[in-house]
């Protein structure tokens, strides 16, 4: 007897969390990446300048 | 043999032979066809060590115990007997006594007209086969049965195969396009799909579970998932995943095939990414292991061990440990898994109608994950603008680097300008934090 209700929690939400998180990392890569490019053209200017 | 010992030919049937067969396709396929022999090559051998009678690589010893107390009445077995699981190991007045696995008999502890206990050891037997030890507790006799217990039951080996993995990951094409995250967790669609698909066919929530992750196409996973959740399948769902990884060229191709218009296959991708900073890379194992590891606890040790060794790599400080876990410790921890993983593989547990479902499932499994990634990638080229060519989505199912050479492969083929390599790559290591967040998940509310 398959348990339905453990199974759609397992399948829905499995799949569904297993997207929500890379989608986070996603998130936070673009972030992360978007901070550090700005950071480091910030820095070459202020080299340039001295 | 020749009266002086008991020779294996004795206890040799049709299942070893045909095992030895199997045993014969896999080491044939690794060195004549090349296809992944670093994996094939040895579990190959495992088989066929398991296989040989007597040999006793493999072995358990288990202590048979009476579920009631009573009077025994007859032993119906002898010392050195082979059996089935099922098969009456003694009548007591009160019952029968059964063996709970298959084997042959050590020694025998009662004899006809004893009074037993409930828990009392009525035989003690010696069996290959892998039993969840908190119902029937075994203590390993043989080499590979040591190195099985201790480094795959005890969940040891397959963490930190995935340390080196870390080691040897390239994070750059993912982090360059931060997109191709979606196209791996598209892929493990394939998990679940196959998960369902287990269930419909009878298997049980935690044996559903781990057919599933071999849609994950990272072996330690399933390893991992399967030796927690369902260690009486893990011969059949560990070959399944590391055949079917080795097949990769031959499974995707068709169903990348069959999604795709000749068109959209020839999309041009530039072949130029964005140039990461190094500390992009230094930061995105420390991040990622506390988001992921903060929302699935139970993914800890994989994407623990994937991120720490990844961190190896980046942080450039560190260049022995990176090297030790790319190049020797990896080398050391495939020998113990891959020829223990095979030799998990005697007649008796593999030649199974139940092992045959797990093998098409399987199938199922990286079909499914292919199409979902490939469907996906579709679907986004309907919102973006710089359109990306559909079949990176195929590299999302993991199989690293495999999976992305397929895509690179067949990308040339339909436009010889296009260099796809570096862009799948970022799917396909996606795929691999993908599948272990979805082992953790199943560990999460099953195990």
């Amino acid at each position: 007897m398959i348990d339905w209700g453990l199974t759609a929690k397992i399948a829905g939400g499995g799949f569904g969390m297993v997207f929500i998180i890379l989608a986070i990392l996603a998130l936070v890569v673009w972030l992360v990446g978007l901070g550090v490019q700005r950071f480091s053209k910030g820095s070459s200017k202020s080299e340039e300048k001295r | 043999m020749f009266g002086l010992l008991e020779s294996g030919f004795q206890q040799f049937c049709w299942g070893n032979a045909l095992m030895l067969v199997i045993a014969g396709v896999l080491i044939y396929l690794g060195i004549a066809k090349k296809m992944e022999p670093l994996l094939l090559i040895p579990i190959g051998f495992g088989i066929l060590l398991v296989n040989l009678p007597l040999g006793g690589v493999m072995d358990y010893r288990l202590e048979v115990r009476s579920l009631e107390a009573g009077n025994v009445v007859e032993v119906q077995m002898q010392e050195g007997e082979r059996f089935k699981e099922g098969n009456i190991i003694c009548q007591l007045d009160s019952g029968e006594i059964e063996a709970p696995v298959h084997g042959r008999v050590e020694a025998v502890k009662v004899s006809p007209g004893q009074h037993i206990e409930a828990g009392d050891v009525v035989a003690s037997i010696i069996t290959t086969a892998q039993t969840n030890q908190s119902e029937l507790p075994t203590e390993p006799l043989g080499l590979l049965s040591r190195i099985f217990k201790f480094g795959i039951m005890w969940q040891i080996i397959p963490p930190l195969i995935f340390l080196c993995l870390g080691a040897l990951t390239d994070f750059g094409p993912m982090l360059a396009n931060p997109r191709t995250l979606f196209l791996g967790a598209a892929a493990q669609f394939g998990v679940y799909f196959a998960f369902f698909a287990a269930l419909l066919c009878g298997f049980t929530i935690p044996e559903a579970c781990s057919i599933g992750i071999i849609g994950g196409a990272e072996g330690p996973t399933t390893v991992y998932v399967t030796s927690i959740l369902a260690p009486h399948i893990i011969g059949a769902t560990a070959v399944a995943c590391y055949s079917y990884m080795a097949l990769v060229p031959i499974i995707q191709p068709p169903i990348i095939r069959l999604l795709t218009s000749k068109k959209e296959r020839a999309i041009y991708m530039k072949p130029q990414l964005r140039e990461v900073a190094q500390l992009e890379k230094i930061l995105f194992p420390i991040i990622s292991a506390v988001i992921v590891i903060l929302l699935v606890p139970m993914s800890a040790p994989l994407i623990g061990c994937f991120m720490v060794g990844n961190l190896f790599r980046e942080s450039g400080v560190v260049e022995r440990l990176s090297t030790t876990a790319q190049t020797s410790l990896i080398d050391i921890l495939t020998i113990f898994l891959t020829l223990s993983i095979g030799a998990s593989m005697p007649a008796e547990n593999f030649l199974l109608p139940k092992t045959l479902l797990v093998l098409i499932l399987g199938v199922v499994a990286f079909a499914t994950a292919t199409a979902a990634g490939v469907i996906l990638a579709k679907i986004m080229n309907l919102f973006s603008k710089e359109k990306i060519n559909p079949m990176i989505g195929a590299a999302g199912v993991s199989a690293v680097p495999m999976a992305a050479r397929v895509v690179q492969i067949m990308g040339q083929k339909e436009n010889p300008r296009n260099f796809l390599l570096m862009h799948a790559m970022g799917p396909n290591v996606a795929g691999a934090i993908g599948a272990a967040i979805a082992g953790g998940v199943f560990l999460g509310i099953v195990g």
